[in-house]
């Protein structure tokens, strides 16, 4: 402000001091730095031995080393020191930018800042964050046409043959000016952020390597989006043509960002490097979608008001959803809110579909979709989370748990099998003050995939899970933490806080849980297991002519009559008590422990860290004018080497999925950028969640 | 040598500094003067009565304690190792299970054996000689739930391995519990990891649980090292 204000105040100063200036440049200075001066071509190095030079004119101090220089602008002559403040501020700015610049990597300057600046734009696309760089750039490129405008008015009177050479020169400097300017403004203050800002620089450059591989190459997601981002924030091609009003852009190129990049994991153990042999192995991508249901879309117009019309239309939208499971032909798809249309259009391509409607009025549904050429289906069960016999669970929510196998075909031979897969897809209540019924909700489809694992078991068989869906909580949440860990203790937890959509704490009244979370009339148990399991164990097992007992069968016995005798002869040895056995006591210690807990014992892991690596914002699943959270995962048994003891025959196990590759999920700022969901590239108010896994195979 | 069977089933070598290494031989027909002994009062087979659920074996409950700081003696041989009893069914099973004090509870070093009838919960029986068990250390305050989990899932015949299961021990030490479970033959991988898996599904292990298998040979010649007995022992 000040600097502008001086600006007009002394500009005709200023115009004197420049018209001298250049005279003197005329005399001695090297072409390239008169060139410089004049029309700001951007090269850091001009100005500052322009600075340099001016000095040695005008205080006749020749010299000094490099690190002085900051010493010498405190030194310029009082007229030197108004000439340069009555330049617009950038113009002091850009020169503190520079000899900063210089003080911190003196000789490569231009090149190494050309790079970064390249690379942090690329990197900015991978953060998410382009948008809004673009959008302040943009701003900043405008104020800076003006000062140029001004520098050239300034320069014009001066030496007008400056003009005809200065093409050549001009022709990188739109990438240099912007970036010059954004240092600038760091540069008002000390040099520590400064030097955070480089520090982030060359952090982000490190990534950049693979990320043009990637660009190049594959995987992203390309589309068109209005004027492109590349010619806002580096554009090589650019010209200032001799007038000195900046050019229309010619041609808006479609242009490719990608929104989205495909993560490549190497999960790797150490355990792992030191197996003795190498399974061959098959890879499989599962996507998780959530397609937004038109007639919820509909019903509830207030959270789409910030989109476009066109972008809410079925029919558009439709047509996004199929270019998107093309894209990434995942070989199974889980959607939530399936649409009759989508399963010819899937079967099409050569998946099997199973689709389950929500039972009650609601016109949506779950459907898991499979290609029959890697998969088939061993069993299926659609579940239905309305009990009409139970009152918590009188919500109409339904999720599909399928066991599969996979195998590997060559012409219609089996060539080999790998370990049953067992593929859960859900949709929770949405709820977020009945933490309790989702909890209910999902202990139902944790008990069914635990069934269909011990089905596996019996035939000494491991199967692996894949559990995904919309489970409408965050990330870390209990209901989220009882999932990844396996435990909950849910005593006197307020319900809203399981799923953690809303903080509802500054309510005076909240319901909260406590024991049971749900009725024994369920048949299920605190292990999310099904009660009725133990029984089918046990009369599949009688058939094979072994007296076997089930851990729960043989409890009901424990305080049986005939269990109570004191045994004949038992002596009071230490270790034998004399105490009459008693179910109220008995019970007490093991069980108090672990009543208000429940727990499961699927081994299961988020393919998505919910965390952006670097920026350390939020990944969102899911967006809309009231909330963007994560709320939708793919959770999957992880890779696991189990060791047994060498001398015993040095037998090394490995199980589980290993996680290859994942499609990497925006933050919410990206996503605004985009105008919301559903947008013209993202066509739900949830993002598709992509992930590859690796799954040994057992030779045939 | 006052504990003859804590050492020949410790794994934890440490424990056994009380050890004076008093002649083998007399121990061992200690050992069978004690199974005549115990077998004269117990003659007749256990049987399953009445309306009650046999289980597939008969087992015998054992019991060892480490009496702490007493010289060896084969006097004190007897207070280390105990039967409780046998039992032929899922009632007499709880019969005596409730009047026993749960492992969680039990104080010092000490353990219970469970093993099916006729077998001695030691190395050098003929149905262990040739085998191994599954060891996994749990911190103190799970052993009573794991304990029971494991007999329960052993007597209901859950680890469906045949004949191979030989008992189950539970060590009460300082500052960690041990369960473990013997099979009779090592060398047979199929079975133990199939015993392994099972042992996982019943006890609820988490995932990252460390499980070890030991061979007894190995065992044997681990303590005959700690106690520098190889010769003496003249070669087991």
């Amino acid at each position: 402000m000040i600097g502008s204000l001086l600006f007009y105040v002394l500009y005709p100063f200023s115009r004197y001091l420049t018209t001298r200036r250049s005279e003197t440049s005329k005399k001695g200075l090297p072409h390239a730095v008169v060139k410089g001066t004049a029309v700001w071509d951007g090269g850091a190095v001009a100005t500052r031995r322009f600075t340099q030079s001016l000095q040695d004119q005008c205080l006749s101090q020749s010299s000094g080393t490099e690190g002085q220089t900051k010493e010498r602008m405190k030194e310029l002559s009082p007229e030197e020191e108004e000439e340069d403040r009555a330049r617009p501020d950038t113009d002091v700015r850009q020169l503190l930018a520079a000899l900063l610049e210089e003080k911190e990597n003196e000789p490569a300057v231009m090149i190494s800042k050309n790079q970064s600046g390249v690379e942090e734009k690329e990197a900015d696309v991978r953060n998410g964050r382009q948008q809004d760089k673009m959008d302040a750039e943009k701003q900043k490129g405008e104020e800076m046409i003006v000062r140029v405008d001004v520098l050239h008015k300034k320069g014009n009177p001066a030496d007008g043959s400056i003009f005809p050479t200065e093409d050549n020169h001009s022709e990188e400097p739109l990438g240099e000016h912007l970036k010059r300017v954004q240092t600038g403004e760091h540069m008002q203050e000390p040099t520590g952020p400064v030097q955070e800002q480089m520090q982030i620089l060359t952090l982000k450059s490190q990534t950049c390597p693979d990320l043009h591989g990637q660009h190049d190459e594959r995987a992203g997601w390309h589309f068109r989006v209005g004027p492109g981002l590349s010619e806002e924030v580096y554009c090589p091609l650019w010209q200032f043509p001799s007038a000195s009003y900046y050019p229309p852009v010619e041609q808006l190129l479609p242009f490719e960002v990608m929104w989205r990049v495909w993560e490549e994991m190497e999960e790797c153990t150490n355990a792992e490097k030191t197996l003795p042999f190498i399974n061959p192995t098959m890879s499989f991508t599962v996507m998780s979608y959530n397609i937004l249901a038109q007639y919820l879309l509909e019903a509830n117009q207030e959270l789409y008001i910030h989109c476009p019309l066109e972008v809410l239309d079925w029919s558009y939208r439709y047509n996004l959803i199929i270019e998107e499971i093309q894209k990434w032909a995942p070989d199974e798809v889980q959607e939530n809110h399936y649409q009759e249309q989508l399963c010819p259009f899937l079967s099409q391509m050569g998946y099997t579909c199973v689709y389950k409607r929500r039972t009650g009025m609601k016109t949506d549904g779950c459907a898991t979709c499979y290609r029959s050429s890697y998969f088939s289906e061993i069993s299926l069960t659609e579940l239905e989370f309305f009990k009409p016999e139970t009152e918590l669970l009188d919500r109409h929510n339904v999720g599909i748990v399928l066991l599969l196998q996979p195998w590997v075909t060559q012409g219609s031979k089996v060539k080999a099998k790998a370990s049953p897969l067992c593929v859960a897809n859900t949709h929770l209540l949405f709820n977020p003050r009945r933490g309790d019924v989702k909890l209910a909700q999902l202990a139902m489809m944790l008990s069914e995939i635990d069934c269909m694992v011990k089905s596996c078991q019996v035939k000494g068989e491991h199967c692996n899970v894949i559990l995904c869906g919309d489970f409408n909580s965050l990330p870390h949440m209990p209901l989220y933490q009882l999932i990844t860990t396996g435990e909950l203790y849910y005593q006197g937890l307020p319900a809203w806080m399981i799923s953690g959509q809303e903080d509802l704490s500054h309510k005076t009244h909240c319901y909260r849980l406590f024991a049971p979370l749900w009725p024994n009339s369920l048949g299920i148990t605190d292990n999310c297991q099904y009660t009725a399991v133990n029984d089918l164990f046990e009369n599949q097992n009688q058939e094979s002519g072994r007296f076997q007992y089930s851990h729960n069968f043989m409890l009901q016995l424990r305080y049986c009559p005939a269990a109570c005798v004191r045994p004949q002869d038992l002596k009071l040895i230490p270790g034998v008590t004399d105490n009459t056995p008693n179910a109220s006591r008995e019970n007490q210690p093991c069980d108090k422990r672990f009543r208000h807990s429940i727990s499961h014992r699927l081994d299961l892991k988020s393919v998505y860290r919910h965390i952006l690596p670097g920026s350390g914002n939020s990944e969102v699943t899911t967006l809309n004018s009231e909330v963007g959270a994560t709320v939708d995962y793919i959770f999957y048994s992880p890779r696991r080497i189990l060791t047994t003891d060498q001398k015993a025959g040095g037998d090394f196990v490995s199980r589980g999925l290993k996680l290859t590759g994942r499609l990497s999920l925006p933050s919410e700022d990206v996503l605004w950028s985009l105008k919301g969901l559903p947008n013209h590239i993202f066509p739900s108010d949830h993002l598709s969640l992509v992930a590859k896994f690796q799954l040994d195979l057992n030779a045939n | 040598m006052n504990n003859k069977f804590d050492a020949l089933k410790d794994d934890d070598s440490g424990d056994h500094d009380q050890d004076q290494g008093s002649p083998k031989d007399s121990e061992k027909e200690k050992i069978e003067d004690e199974d005549k002994e115990q077998n004269t009062s117990k003659k007749k087979m256990v049987v399953p009565g009445a309306g009650e659920h046999p289980l597939q074996y008969n087992y015998t409950f054992w019991y060892s304690r480490r009496t702490p700081g007493r010289p060896a003696s084969t006097q004190s041989y007897e207070q280390n190792i105990k039967q409780i009893g046998s039992f032929a069914s899922v009632e007499q099973f709880w019969r005596f299970y409730s009047h026993m004090i749960r492992p969680g509870d039990l104080t010092g070093h000490s353990d219970f054996h469970l093993f099916k009838e006729g077998i001695k919960p030691m190395w050098e029986d003929d149905a262990n000689k040739m085998g191994g068990k599954w060891i996994i250390r749990l911190r103190k305050g799970l052993a009573s739930r794991c304990w029971e989990n494991l007999i329960l899932a052993m007597l209901g015949e859950q680890f469906m391995v045949g004949e191979e299961i030989c008992g189950a021990v539970v060590s009460v030490r300082f500052q960690e519990d041990i369960i473990s479970i013997w099979n009779k033959t090592a060398s047979d991988q199929a079975t133990t990891a199939r015993i392994r898996d099972t042992l996982r599904r019943v006890l609820n292990l988490p995932p990252n649980t460390i499980m070890e298998y030991k061979t007894h040979t190995d065992s044997i010649k681990a303590w005959e090292d700690f106690h520098g007995l190889v010769n003496a022992s003249g070669g087991r």
